[in-house]
């Protein structure tokens, strides 16, 4: 089991010390299952620390902004940032490792096991409480959510709350940390890329019908690029805006400027936003399931990045977040590379 | 009677091979159809994703994109690039539900007129019943 006393007292510790700028973890959120980001300066505050099944989060998000305002000051303190990770946050800490957008003494990472669980899906829960309000949920030692109510404590199987992203989860555990937290359980799971089965199995029409009835509902918000970890770029192929105006930009040039995708949110748009998307995190996408979980219009996004992962492991052997090291995907090849489908 | 659907095929040609092969088709007189918008680019391995999908937006029927055979890339390794990021792009076409057959790619050699009209011609034949892409096409 994940000691949370442990957790805190090397927080308190590493700020103590000074060791860290200050940490960015999780705390007792305000609706009774999902928990908050926080981020902690002060030692005494490590006490507000929490690990529990509503740390969904993938706090690595957070080292953009932190890499952002670093760039911005005179004289940055060159200390890490220590940060939070569970199986999945930690390959995309590696992710930005490889691609070099952070360095690893940026971070010190405290590693978080899920063990034999993981975090919880927010909607499951809801239907499953029917309306009720949850003020506190856990894990037991059987696999169950335990869900204190006003009425008392129910308990849910896992398997009936759990994220998505855990269920078809090959690590559980995290793949890179300074100080890990919990047991480390080897757990394999034959259903890495169930979800996407089942979209593959569909009729190309019935393909075009179930995305099409998707991203219908897109409003092109953004959230699901702003949430990723690894959409750090600081111009985007989406924003028809980003181009740098100078003074002497005549609006001649500003009108000529490539507009790959319009900003309206009609069909053929979307799908080209979405497509976009989901190539650029070909590779880097280390299914935290984020983009997912925050899109206003629940979109299943999370299949288009699911598909490529599986399609980079078939195809191409490649699996995304074990190796800092290792070339990416789209920037390495092998002679033996598919090409039969090349005339 | 009802003309028949003429299919826009955008194709991609690498400057030094694919580009040259359609030079030669040219000026040797081969006969190939007409529907072919080429666009020359420095090499495969500089296709980006956005440029196949924006010819769809834009309103191509069909979308090649074709290069110098593997280990003849004037870049060294562009086509490897490209071999592998294509192969990327058709799966996610199809699984998203997008006739894949409007996607090709093709190895055409400076002196592969033939073959080049070839690829026209077959490229054509699987567009006609396929019809007009409308899927991804930019409504005005
Ligand atoms: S998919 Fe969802 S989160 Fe992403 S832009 Fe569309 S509506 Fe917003
Ligand atoms: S694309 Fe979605 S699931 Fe993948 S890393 Fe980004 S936020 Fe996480
Ligand atoms: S130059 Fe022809 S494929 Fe690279």
């Amino acid at each position: 089991m994940v000691n949370l006393d442990d957790l805190k007292k090397e927080a308190l510790n590493l700020l103590k010390d000074e060791k860290v700028k200050y940490i960015i973890g999780y705390t007792e959120g305000s609706n009774g299952t999902s928990a908050a980001p926080a981020f902690i300066k002060n030692p005494e505050d490590t006490d507000k620390l929490v690990w529990n099944p509503g740390c969904f989060h993938n706090l690595t998000r957070f080292l953009r902004d932190e890499k952002k305002r670093k760039a911005r000051e005179k004289h940055p303190d060159e200390r890490p940032v220590g940060i939070v990770v569970k199986g999945c946050d930690s390959r995309a800490i590696n992710v930005l490792l490889q691609e070099k957008y952070i360095k690893r003494d940026d971070v010190f990472i405290l590693g978080v096991s899920c063990e034999s669980t993981g975090v919880i899906d927010e909607k499951k829960v809801a239907k499953k409480l029917k309306g009720k309000k949850a003020q506190k949920i856990e894990w037991d030692t059987n696999r169950n959510l335990v869900v204190t109510t006003e009425d008392g404590t129910t308990k849910i199987p896992a398997d009936e709350v759990l994220a998505e992203r855990c269920v078809e989860c090959p690590v559980h555990s995290p793949v890179v940390y300074d100080i890990f937290f919990g047991d480390k359980i080897k757990r394999t799971t034959d259903a890495q890329f169930k979800s996407v089965e089942k979209i593959e199995n569909l009729s190309q029409k019935e393909k075009w019908d179930f995305w099409k009835k998707q991203f219908d509902k897109c409003i092109r918000c953004y959230a699901c690029r702003s949430v990723c970890p690894m959409c750090y770029c600081d111009e985007c192929v989406v924003d028809t805006i980003s181009f740098a105006v100078t003074a002497d930009t005549t609006a001649e040039e500003k009108a000529q400027r490539i507009k790959w995708i319009e900003k309206s949110p009609t069909p053929s748009e979307t799908f080209i936003y979405h497509i976009i998307r989901a190539i650029h995190l070909a590779g880097r996408c280390i299914d935290c399931g984020e983009c997912e979980r925050v899109c206003p219009l629940d979109i299943p996004i999370r299949f288009l990045n699911k598909k490529l992962e599986k399609e980079a492991k078939s195809l191409f052997d490649y699996e995304v977040g074990f190796d800092p090291d290792q070339l990416s995907l789209v920037s390495s090849f092998k002679d033996e590379d598919p090409e039969d489908f090349i005339r | 009677m009802a003309e028949e659907f003429e299919p826009k095929i955008v194709a991609f040609l690498c400057k030094w091979c694919s580009s040259a092969g359609s030079d030669l088709a040219g000026v040797s007189r081969m006969q190939y159809p007409p529907n072919v918008v080429p666009i020359t680019v420095m090499c495969s391995g500089s296709v980006s994703p956005l440029y196949i999908l924006s010819a769809f937006n834009k309103g191509a029927d069909g979308v090649l994109v074709s290069g110098c055979h593997p280990g003849d890339c004037h870049y060294i390794k562009g086509n490897y690039y490209a071999r592998r990021r294509i192969a990327l792009v058709k799966e996610l076409m199809e699984y998203i539900g997008l006739e894949p057959d409007r996607f090709q790619m093709s190895w055409v050699s400076a002196a592969e007129g033939i073959k080049y009209t070839k690829i026209i011609k077959d490229f054509v034949n699987i567009l006609k019943p396929l019809g007009p892409q409308t899927n991804l096409r930019r409504s005005q």
